[in-house]
């Protein structure tokens, strides 16, 4: 009765990489702190680019360096954390300083990842009610841009949405994809607290407030779901690389899915 | 063991050496803002490193023992006292069930480590027991201590702090002659940070860059665990580029759109978009834990070699000290 799947595994796309990566194999990487690197894939946000990351990240975990600790995928880069006292101490990789062990890994693997194809992540529908008493703003950005509510729900549900990074706070996702029609300023003055799982705009991005925060996003509309739970194997519902379609739920649904989250 | 808290003081967490494994989801490092007291406090008792600790901001706290305790506490923030007595930091010490301890005020710095043989036992949380403040999990129920807390320690002990309690086990307090004095292992001068140049560091006027290196810079009043914002001259960007969001890490010194600086910290956000002058070298992370709004400090470039071959060293000489501890008392 109420078809709300948050995750739907199939339809992921396969890339060869090989069409992705440019010729030049050499990666920009710098020392980030005495701990990490980063690797820049860019300077532009692309699809392209989040797909050669994300590629990178899935090959760098499941064949880590020794000590290898975390990696954070951002729009344009890839940044790596290891353990400098287990990283110096390792004679798998050349080098006398850390960063020349750990750059040294991560510029071989980069070649290998020409070879290889990659999964782009996850759908992921998040169900959102955009009913105005949840999207306290929704008539006013209809009527900037001269719309009806129904056509700015329309616009918003009906594309579908990239997961470029997760970072500002646990959970929170940059999503790339909006249409500019959408795009409205944040409000002028922002509110002192604005509940977790509201949706929102602030200039050309949409996005979901995770947990509840002060905030001057233009509020459209909520999802029941929780975008960040401890409680979860993976915390954060949304990692990058993921995509995201927002599927517009009645205020019945949203009750109802609200009860089982 | 166990305490009560009886007066929490300004803002009094547990944490430990942080949550490493989530940045990619958005999840703050956290962890002792000043790692390196954390760690002697818990050397002192036997603990591993790693082990939680309640972190104090300055003092104006204080905590009834429920029973027989083995503690240990580091940190610049303020000395723990038993009625008139002074307790000395940086070694273990015996507090028998019923007394009162107080925390009182010392000047020099702003936090302070307490540990307890075993560690205090608060659940893990994706994999550390720090607390999360910015999404309230971890640590005590994802929250800062409050009166009537009741902290327990974690019942499995070392051998090493089975072999302190018991020399130290007495009707009264009493603690060790011996101590681990974290001085030892810092510069004199503790108002002077060693940084590698940041990122962007190109994308400002190269006066700037010198004033950065030159002059004095002091904390404001906007500082918490999340990062210092700095009072200074003003950082002139000559590069207008926006900075497309990266990852970013404690230690950090970003610059933002007026020219100001904030230096990261424990609790600071995984990503960034102000472009960084600078990063504060790993082994002198921990003194900037210990600055307050009001003190100036200088900011001083070393080479990213050197910065790894002085963390290495002083990680070299953590693990000495607690070879040195295992061969005397085990």
């Amino acid at each position: 009765m109420f078809p709300a799947p948050k995750t739907v595994n199939s339809d992921k796309k396969m890339v060869a990489m090989k069409t992705l990566l440019k010729s030049d194999p050499k990666l920009p990487i710098y020392s980030l702190s005495d701990n990490a690197v980063t690797i820049e894939f860019g300077r532009e946000i692309s699809e392209g680019i989040l797909e050669i990351i994300t590629a990178f990240d899935q090959s760098l975990c499941q064949t880590p360096f020794p000590r290898f600790i975390a990696s954070v995928p951002a729009y344009t880069s890839l940044s790596v954390f290891f353990d400098p006292v287990r990283v110096i101490q390792s004679d798998e990789m050349p080098g006398a300083a850390c960063f020349e062990k750990v750059s040294g890994y991560l510029s071989q693997l980069h070649e290998k990842l020409e070879n290889t194809t990659t999964d782009t992540g996850n759908i992921v529908t998040i169900p959102v009610c955009y009913d105005p008493e949840f999207g306290l703003d929704i008539i006013d950005v209809a009527k900037i841009h001269k719309l009806t509510v129904d056509a700015v729900i329309q616009l918003h549900s009906a594309a579908e949405y990239n997961v470029h990074m997760i970072g500002f706070m646990p959970g929170f996702a940059y999503l790339g994809g909006m249409t500019d029609s959408l795009a409205t300023p944040r409000k002028g003055t922002p509110r002192s607290a604005v509940p977790a799982g509201s949706v929102g705009i602030a200039g050309k991005q949409t996005g979901i407030y995770p947990l509840q925060t002060p905030g001057g996003w233009q509020l459209i509309g909520q999802t029941p779901v929780k975008l960040f739970n401890v409680n979860r194997a993976q915390p954060s519902l949304l990692k990058a690389g993921d995509r995201l379609i927002f599927k517009p739920i009645t205020r019945l649904e949203f009750d109802h899915l609200a009860a089982t989250e | 063991m166990k305490i009560r808290i009886l007066r929490p003081g300004l803002l009094s967490t547990i944490q430990d050496m942080g949550r490493h494994h989530f940045l990619s989801q958005g999840v703050p490092l956290s962890g002792a803002m000043d790692s390196l007291s954390a760690r002697i406090a818990n050397k002192a008792v036997g603990n591993r490193d790693d082990q939680a600790v309640i972190e104090f901001t300055y003092a104006d706290a204080g905590f009834m023992a429920e029973t027989d305790l083995l503690i240990a506490y580091a940190g610049d923030g303020m000395r723990l006292q038993c009625g008139p007595q002074i307790l000395p930091p940086e070694r273990p010490i015996f507090i028998p069930a019923g007394t009162i301890v107080q925390l009182v005020h010392n000047s020099t710095g702003v936090h302070t480590y307490l540990s307890v043989a075993g560690g205090w036992d608060v659940p893990e949380v994706l994999g550390s027991k720090s607390t999360c403040l910015a999404a309230s999990f971890g640590g005590f129920n994802g929250r800062p201590l409050r009166a009537d807390d009741v902290l327990s320690s974690n019942g499995h002990i070392s051998d090493i702090a089975k072999s302190l309690f018991e020399r130290l086990k007495n009707e009264q307090v009493n603690f060790s002659k011996w101590s681990i004095p974290t001085a030892l292992l810092l510069p004199s001068n503790r108002k002077v940070i060693r940084v590698t140049l940041g990122r962007e560091a190109g994308w400002f006027k190269s006066q700037s860059v010198t004033d950065f290196f030159s002059t004095p810079y002091q904390l404001n009043r906007h500082c918490n665990r999340m990062g210092f914002h700095l009072d200074g001259l003003e950082i002139i960007r000559t590069k207008k580029d926006e900075l497309i969001s990266t990852a970013v890490t404690p230690g950090a010194i970003q610059v933002t759109g007026n020219g100001q600086m904030i230096l990261l910290m424990a609790d600071c956000q995984t990503t960034g978009g102000y472009p960084r002058i600078a990063q504060v070298a790993s082994v002198d992370l921990p003194l900037c834990g210990q600055l307050k709004p009001g003190d100036s400090i200088y900011f001083n470039e070393i080479s990213r070699r050197e910065a790894e071959v002085l963390y290495l060293k002083r990680e070299d000489e953590l693990s000495k000290l607690t070879t040195a501890l295992k061969s005397i008392f085990l």
